[in-house]
């Protein structure tokens, strides 16, 4: 296999060179071998687990790995932010060796919603996990039915489809699905959670399943994590303490459990994976700086910068909150999706605002209009020092970026981490 | 008691650019000055009488939403042609602008009937025309982001609401953007329009409110550094 030679050697060399791996290998490998991917993911004895969506696909992935490498699993996975073709190619070459052979029981691959479409008949997933579709980066992906359009495409060469029982668009996927299963949440959660596509006008005719194989019976705040509570069909429950805040991440963890089920872990194992899941790269991540605490919670949409506001509203009053917004390609050049958000819901909360990044002014006036005043730093130095000043020695300082704004936090907070987490 | 009423029509359905910025944007401005505006939703297949309203607003849409609507706005056709007749003032944005023209040719060759309130017609293309937009007009250079496939054509007689200065408008060959007729406005830019263009809101606001209250109406000034900050970083980006 002189592709993956030639892959790996590349991979060395990027390296050498301080570029990180990259996704440059796989890059080079698929010129070569346009077959590589499939070669090598079929050498993977219990088959691939593809987890697409919008929202929480590192952070499923990361719980659903924690849960099979428990069971003693041998387990390949793509590091954050390289979830498109190449990113993936690049990884398995990481782990095969020169002659192209691959040691491994499953694959857990995180995958980008457009890039899943033509990826999934490539990778044959044995389980195929769809987190939820929300209204995201619209210059990018065009339409929220588009981008449900992709992943009910790629639905269809999975053996398993596991599915977010509490999105219609998601349900949706299940007629192509050549098998379904569904986690979702208890009546009174749910409420509280509507779905994206409830908010922007994607009608569905699917109804949802009358009985969940999954189930998030509870989910409460609990310190910096989330108390949740999962019960399957079969009868088995669990109480779980995530890391991870938010009931969003309770979602998640029914998802990942959901699909480990697939590979024969138990509800009761699954849960003690989840308790010792530290929190993905900026989701819910909590940075220990000069005697401070920087919890990290990143946005890309306005479902998911929802999830923070609700967050951030359970807190008691007086928190300092920086918002950081860029408008970088990976972030989505267009930043109207901040008018779709709730902020309003912030009014009355007591925190303290501040905001940076390339569209500070975008964010600062959204927060105007929501009645709240904030200072704004467009450089991001200036802005953390401001913010630094706001959180008392041994507290929590809340900080809401978007991805490539908090690319740059990091990179103050913890010189080198950012470089490493996006190449690992 | 509310000086204005603000019908905003299918919010459900066409909401996906950020627009629902514009209608916060109206009720703040009002409210900084002491004033009210009452905001009634206009649903597919709800009944709703225009005489009652002074600014009526619409916003960019799902294709499978636009469709949705435009066979509802046809039901509407002659009581919005009366509105704007009456001097009711209209903000109309990307996917409700286009259906307030004639006619919506998508690139598979249909054809969906707009109202015809602009002397105009779009034509659907494969290339979506993304990013920061500039658009001079006479209450300044407005800026906004626009995100549509649909290329518009003006007949020679239809005013444009301006001249684009960076960006794409109504389509790429020509430099106009949006329409406009008496108190009927439309354009492709949101992200959000009025937020970021304190100008240009004020002026609907004060259009309204001179029709309703007396034509010796004015707006108190707000300060607007903000909202003139924000508009200078949008324009500077791609």
């Amino acid at each position: 296999m002189a592709a993956c030679a030639l892959g790996r050697l590349t991979g060395r060399l990027s390296r050498l060179l301080g570029r990180g791996g990259s996704a440059l290998p796989g890059l080079v490998a698929e010129k070569v071998d346009p077959r590589l991917i499939e070669r090598l993911v079929a050498a993977v004895r219990r088959g691939v687990v593809v987890v697409t969506g919008t929202n929480g696909k590192t952070t499923t992935t990361k719980m659903l790995v924690a849960m099979l490498e428990g069971e003693g699993l041998t387990v390949i996975t793509n590091p954050t932010g390289s979830n498109l073709a190449r990113g993936i190619a690049s990884r398995l070459l990481e782990v095969a060796s020169w002659r192209g052979r691959l040691e491994a029981d499953v694959a857990v691959f995180e995958v980008d919603e457009a890039a899943v479409r033509p990826l999934a008949p490539r990778l044959r997933p044995q389980v195929l996990v769809v987190t939820n579709m929300a209204r995201d980066q619209l210059d990018r992906f065009g339409e929220l039915a588009t981008t449900a359009s992709h992943a009910a495409a790629a639905v269809r060469h999975a053996a398993i489809a596991v599915l977010n029982a509490d999105d219609p668009l998601v349900v949706e996927m299940a007629a192509g699905a050549a098998a379904a299963r569904f986690f979702g949440a208890a009546a009174p959660i749910r409420r509280a959670m509507p779905p994206d596509s409830s908010l922007y006008g994607t009608r569905t005719e699917a109804a949802a399943p009358a009985l969940l194989d999954l189930s998030l019976e509870r989910a409460e705040a609990e310190g910096d994590g989330q108390l949740v509570e999962l019960a399957s069909a079969s009868g088995e429950r669990a109480v779980v303490r995530l890391q991870v805040p938010g009931v969003y991440n309770g979602y998640n963890a029914a998802a990942a459990a959901l699909a480990a089920a697939e590979f024969g872990v138990p509800l009761g194992r699954a849960a003690g994976a989840l308790e010792s899941t530290p929190p993905a790269f900026g989701r819910g991540q909590v940075v220990e700086y000069r005697g401070r605490r920087v919890k990290l919670l990143l946005v890309k949409n306005p479902a998911g910068f929802n999830q923070a506001i609700r967050l951030l509203t359970a807190l008691s009053p007086g928190a300092e909150v920086l918002m950081a917004i860029n408008d970088l390609d990976a972030d989505g050049r267009d930043v109207s999706w901040l008018w779709d958000a709730r902020v309003e819901d912030l009014a009355g909360s007591g925190h303290r605002f501040g905001t940076a990044g390339i569209r500070a002014y975008d964010m600062a006036l959204r927060l105007k209009y929501a009645g709240l005043q904030a200072w704004s730093e467009t450089g991001f130095p200036a802005a953390l020092e401001r913010f630094l000043a706001g959180v008392p020695e041994g507290g929590t300082g809340y900080l809401v970026p978007t991805y490539t704004a908090m690319l740059r936090f990091l990179d103050l907070l913890r010189p080198g981490t950012a470089k490493r987490e996006v190449w690992s | 008691m509310s000086d204005l009423v603000v019908a905003h029509l299918y919010p459900y359905e066409m909401n996906i650019y950020g627009d629902t910025g514009n209608v916060i944007a109206l009720q703040r401005r009002l409210q900084w000055r002491g004033l009210a505006a009452r905001v009634e939703p206009v649903s597919v297949g709800e009944e709703y009488d225009f005489s009652g309203a002074d600014i009526v607003f619409g916003g960019g849409g799902q294709d499978r939403s636009q469709l949705e609507v435009a066979a509802d706005l046809q039901r509407r056709r002659d009581a919005v042609h009366e509105a704007v007749a009456a001097g009711t003032v209209f903000l109309t944005i990307c996917g409700t602008y286009q259906l307030f023209g004639r006619r919506f040719l998508t690139q598979a060759g249909e054809e969906i009937p707009g109202i015809g309130v602009f002397a105009m017609d779009t034509v659907g293309g494969r290339k979506r025309m993304i990013g920061n937009v500039v658009v001079g007009t006479p209450w300044g250079d407005l800026v906004g982001f626009e995100n549509h496939s649909g290329r518009t054509r003006l007949d020679p007689g239809q005013k444009p609401l301006g001249r684009v200065k960076k960006g794409y408008g109504n389509n790429e060959t020509r430099r106009d953007e949006g329409a406009v007729i008496g108190n009927c406005f439309g354009t492709y830019l949101h992200g959000s329009l009025l937020p970021k263009n304190p100008a240009f809101a004020d002026e609907v606001l004060s259009r309204a409110l001179r029709r309703r209250h007396g034509a010796g109406f004015e707006l108190a000034p707000l300060d607007d550094t903000l909202e003139r900050q924000a508009a200078r970083m949008a324009a500077q980006r791609p």
